[in-house]
């Protein structure tokens, strides 16, 4: 069929209103999915932009070795930033005399490469950015060390044999949250003065790290082509910072679930928009073949005709996506604070090829079938028309979903427990569907009531209802899973990071403060946590094999963690942390006597360990032997103190210890830092809040994305309701029309037509509510790891809202029929 | 392609060329020999038609009359290539159609046959005219809509061109109707029931029209009817009965 033809064969079918569902389910499957995949994609940048903070950089070599001059050339030939960072622990004196230990972190120019290092010109003062770094012959110093040590703003300190001076207060350093317990009180200088200080001397324990910021593939070819291994670690967001990372994740995960849903939704709304357009061309296309069309030309104009629709119908849902991500975009700036770049071609390529699978998938099968219509069908309708059209479609379409969800989330599990789910909940309960309208068979119209010619309709028409129920269940399904899962990941998020989560932590208590520190802190701190134990130890041996080598044999290095015989902090316990779960092996009884240890899951796995090895610690200088009795794991979300090896009291019953609690304070009683310090020079206070607060802005952002997600997969489930009424209309229509040419009045057939969709509503929620508690159990647990819950408000709410949505939706798509006067229905679909 | 000297591609590029000398060398348009339909109907076979011999000469008319049942559509859908008989060859213009395939088939309707049906078939989404030029657009023709107004004008329907099906009377879509048919330029022109949706008067005259333009073009018609008067009108009546040609 010539093009001109086939483009006024759209016109005049666009006219007459017959493509414009399909129209409509196009737009809205390119739109959703462009906008999600643009939102996402200048989310996705914002959230890694502000999580490399954490890490003050992209990505950061680190070891005890001096970083090689050959890694910083070869990253600057590759066209990346770069920063050098030494920290390591020194001796501070104050010209009064009076020491502390501190944490000295020296950097070079162009630190941070993300994130920003503010400071103030008074201890627990006002801070604002900094710009730049310590000049030579200057320190920054954390404001807890300003009463610890009796300074004041302009006083020298000593380094080694090197007397700097103080010229700020250090407030807040972007890559503070990389490992909280590592760092003592903050003391920032220049890389350059390093040496002139002495400290670093051979044996010293110094960690060099050098920070790299720049775009993701030159920072990869440059991970591939260093000698990293074994001296030097490569880290980026995820491995350095496990908190952020998991809630990176998993909401990556649903914002995927979520555009996958809306796919699946809007196919299955151009599914059966263009089932319904092809069935009321049957006999136009009978027509057009007794004048002379042959099977190759209906096949030739119908899908010139669909791809006409689909490629405008593309064209406009990128616009429209591009649109609604720039609108989301806009109102979420404020929040967003950063400028982001504007999304990169991907989502668009994405939007196009879910258009054209939707359109390959869904639409062309049935489309393809109208070249097997008989021209005998124009004199007589008693002709079928054959073909494998029905099984060919079904496996069309499946394949098409199936394609374009793994492409599109990149995830095979979540694409097939997700199909798995909407699948089996079909077969199940359209078996189910099938029970309900079949039971009571009634004899006859039973056009006596409104209610009665309504429960009569549904059970004549069992098998269109069966198959309306099974798709109004699948879009309320599909709906309610959504809803419950930003429910449980908001929940989760919330409980995470409760308002009063403590906030600051106190190391190096000594053992006769912890009583008098305890009080204090019951008056001036909102809430206390435990107080723990805590001491410095590392592997010495496993199983009479030196540690090193054990690991190198019997480890998996794959595993993400620390090595077997990097120094850590340690703990004893008489009872498991409360949310750490034993895997292996048992929690000991507490007084047992014997020298134990319990081991966290990924460490052991990575080291090669499991219960019932002998492994010969050294803590703080004394050989301890112990035996590992238990496997666990362990929150790292939790921002509570975690540890990868906890002791039996009885194995550290010797070992000098001090002491860490952590506790919450609110922002305007920070001052009463101060007391504390005064009061107990020796402690070192770590102040997390920036961090916690950093993570809650990720989260709310992350919500409102999963809001906007919603919102969009919620009008592609209406999409589906209104395509599936608008499926049935055609033989509903006749069939009242015909009643009111025998005396029926309007009322009766309004109050049938609201009990049928009401029915068909209520019977949907029901499937749907089933559905989506089995669905949302399975990815719980199978991918965002999270517990599994029942949902009785579901089971009130799918029925309920499935009952009123399809009466809105469906009366609004008949009650033109009623009004218009039957003979005018009755001729135009003679 | 069985049976057949044509390729498709032949049959779709001539515009009659290879067919017309074969139709003028034939005595008849039409013929058909030893029709036979019969169709599966749960266990048993259920036999439409049997046995049925037509020759026309072109320009004539040929009523198929019988009663409800008689298989009249059903031999009426096969002479005109719209189905296959289970039984016989048809010749219609030159082409045997029982040998050739439905993209054939469709290729000798579009050339050589025209349509009026009891229930009009017009498409609702079309206007009069469009609907009108239908045929010449399927054709490739570049003036189909000079064509389909001229005819519309010659059925008496010039002032409602732009009229979709639901804003005309039945007389009216037959009308149309016909004036589709016609816009194939067809040889021979099969009609179903013409009359039946309409009273007796608009009847008439949509006949006296069909008849007008029937003598106006050198057309040859075929079609079914109950009316014994309308069946009087043709040069041949075959009358059938239970699937067997009784006259």
């Amino acid at each position: 069929m010539k093009p001109a033809l086939v483009l006024r064969m759209a016109w005049r079918d666009w006219r007459a209103g017959e493509l414009k569902l399909i129209l409509a389910a196009l737009l809205v499957a390119v739109g959703t999915v462009t906008a999600i995949a643009s939102f996402v994609d200048r989310l996705q940048q914002a959230l890694l932009s502000e999580s490399s903070t954490f890490l003050a950089a992209d990505r950061v070599i680190r070891g005890s070795d001096p970083i090689p001059d050959e890694f910083v050339r070869q990253a600057h030939e590759a066209g990346l930033e770069t920063a050098g960072v030494i920290a390591f622990a020194s001796m501070v004196f104050a010209p009064n005399d009076d020491s502390a230990l501190v944490s000295v972190k020296a950097v070079g120019a162009g630190y941070p490469l993300r994130g920003v290092l503010r400071t103030a010109l008074e201890p627990f003062g006002d801070s604002e950015v900094a710009q730049g770094i310590p000049p030579r012959g200057e320190v920054w110093l954390d404001s807890r060390l300003f009463p610890s040590l009796g300074l004041t703003l302009g006083d020298s300190v000593w380094v080694g044999v090197e007397e700097l001076k103080v010229t700020r207060v250090v407030a807040q350093e972007p890559d503070r949250g990389g490992g909280m317990f590592e760092l003592g009180p903050r003391l920032l200088m220049n890389i350059d003065d390093v040496p002139a200080t002495e400290v670093i001397q051979p044996g010293s324990r110094i960690g060099y790290r050098l920070l790299l910021a720049g775009a993701d593939a030159p920072l990869e070819s440059l991970r591939q082509s260093l000698p990293l291994d074994p001296v030097f670690e490569w880290q980026s967001i995820r491995e350095s910072s496990p908190s952020i990372g998991e809630a990176l994740a998993r909401a990556e995960s649903f914002l995927l679930l979520g555009g996958l849903l809306a796919v699946l939704l809007a196919g299955v709304a151009v599914a059966l928009a263009a089932r319904r357009y092809t069935l009321r061309h049957f006999d136009h296309v009978g027509v057009m073949k007794t004048l002379g069309a042959t099977p190759n030309s209906i096949t030739s104009g119908f899908v010139g005709i669909l791809l006409s629709v689909g490629l405008t119908a593309i064209a406009i849902g990128l616009g429209l996506g591009f649109a609604l991500q720039e609108g989301v975009y806009q109102m979420l700036q404020e929040m967003l604070r950063a400028e982001l770049p504007p999304p990169g071609a991907s989502p668009f390529v994405l939007g196009t090829v879910t258009g054209l699978i939707c359109l390959l998938s869904f639409a062309v099968p049935p489309f393809i079938h109208l070249r097997q219509i008989a021209p005998m069908r124009v004199l007589r309708k008693d002709v079928v028309d054959g073909g494998p059209s029905q099984l060919v479609a079904y496996a069309a379409a499946f394949a098409g979903v199936l394609v374009l969800l793994i492409w599109y989330t990149g995830d095979l599990t979540l694409t097939l427990w997700t199909l798995l789910g909407a699948l089996s909940s079909m077969f199940l309960f359209g078996g189910f569907a099938v029970l309900l309208l079949r039971g009571s068979r009634n004899l006859g119209m039973q056009a006596r009531s409104g209610w009665r010619l309504g429960l009569a309709g549904l059970q004549r028409r069992y098998k269109t209802n069966v198959a309306q129920i099974m798709i109004f269940g699948l879009a309320i399904m599909l709906l309610l899973i959504l809803v419950l899962l930003r429910t449980a990941l908001l929940e989760e998020w919330q409980q995470q990071l409760p308002d009063d989560a403590p906030n600051h932590f106190v190391l190096n208590i000594t053992p006769d403060q912890v009583s008098p520190l305890e009080s204090l802190l019951a008056e001036h701190a909102t809430r206390q946590g435990g107080v723990y134990p805590m001491m410095r130890g590392r592997a010495l041996s496993v199983n009479g094999t030196d540690a090193k080598e054990w690991e190198s044999e019997h480890g998996d290095r794959s595993v993400p963690g620390p090595g077997i015989d990097d120094e850590r902090n340690i703990t004893w316990s008489d009872s498991a942390p409360k949310d750490n779960r034993i895997l292996d092996g048992a929690w000991w009884p507490e007084g047992d006597a014997r020298s134990l240890i319990s081991l966290e899951d990924e460490y052991a796995r990575r080291s090669g360990l499991s219960v019932g090895d002998r492994i010969v610690f050294d803590v703080a200088g004394r050989t301890i032997e112990t035996e590992v009795m238990s496997i666990r794991t362990v929150d790292w979300d939790s921002l509570q103190p975690n540890f990868y090896v906890i002791f039996s009291r009885a194995a550290l019953a010797d070992v000098p210890s001090t002491f860490m609690t952590s506790f919450h304070l609110p922002m305007e009683r920070k001052p009463f830092l101060n007391d504390l310090l005064r009061q107990f020079p020796t402690l070192t206070v770590i102040e997390v809040d920036a961090l916690i607060e950093q993570v809650k802005s990720i989260v709310d952002r992350v919500t409102q994305a999963i809001e906007l997600v919603l919102a969009l997969v919620l009008g592609s489930g209406v999409l589906v309701l209104v395509a599936s009424v608008q499926a049935s209309k055609d033989e509903r229509v006749r069939e009242h029309a015909l009643l009111r040419a025998l005396g029926a009045t309007r009322s009766l057939i309004t109050v049938s037509l609201a009990v049928e969709f009401a029915t068909l509503g209520f019977f949907a929620g029901v499937v749907a509510a089933v559905g989506a508690e089995l669905t949302v159990a399975v990815l719980q647990s199978q991918v965002f790891g999270l517990g599994f819950s029942l949902h009785p408000l579901v089971w009130l709410l799918g029925p309920l809202v499935g009952a009123c949505l399809i009466v809105v939706v469906g009366m609004l798509g008949t009650l033109t029929v009623v009004r218009t006067p039957p003979v005018v229905v009755l001729r135009s679909l003679d | 392609m069985s049976g057949s000297n044509l390729s498709t591609e032949q049959l779709a590029e001539s515009d009659g060329a290879e067919l017309a000398p074969a139709a003028d060398a034939s005595p008849s348009i039409l013929s058909a020999h030893g029709i036979g339909k019969t169709v599966r109907t749960g266990d048993s076979d259920l036999t439409i038609l049997d046995g049925i011999d037509i020759e026309i000469k072109r320009g004539a008319a040929l009523a198929i009359v019988g009663a409800s049942g008689s298989g009249k559509t059903t031999l009426l859908g096969i002479l005109a290539g719209l189905d296959l008989p289970s039984r016989g060859t048809v010749t219609l213009a030159g082409s045997t159609l029982t040998d050739l395939d439905e993209e054939q088939r469709a290729l000798v309707r579009g050339r050589e046959v025209g349509f009026v049906f009891q229930n009009f078939q017009l498409l609702a989404s079309l206007s009069a005219l469009e609907n009108v030029m239908l045929p010449a657009e399927l054709r490739g023709d570049s003036d189909a809509r000079a064509q389909a107004e001229s005819l519309l004008a010659r059925v008496g329907l010039a002032e409602r061109t732009s009229h979709y099906p639901r804003q005309l009377s039945g007389g009216e879509q037959q009308r149309v109707a016909i004036a589709r048919a016609f816009a194939s330029q067809p040889s021979i022109l099969f009609a179903d029931e013409p009359t039946g949706n309409l009273d007796t008067k608009t009847g008439s005259t949509v006949i006296d029209l069909l008849f007008e333009l029937n003598a106006e073009f050198g057309t040859t018609l075929i079609l079914v009817t109950h009316d014994m008067r309308l069946a009087e009108r043709c040069s041949q009546q075959l009358v059938l009965d239970s699937g067997r040609r009784v006259s």
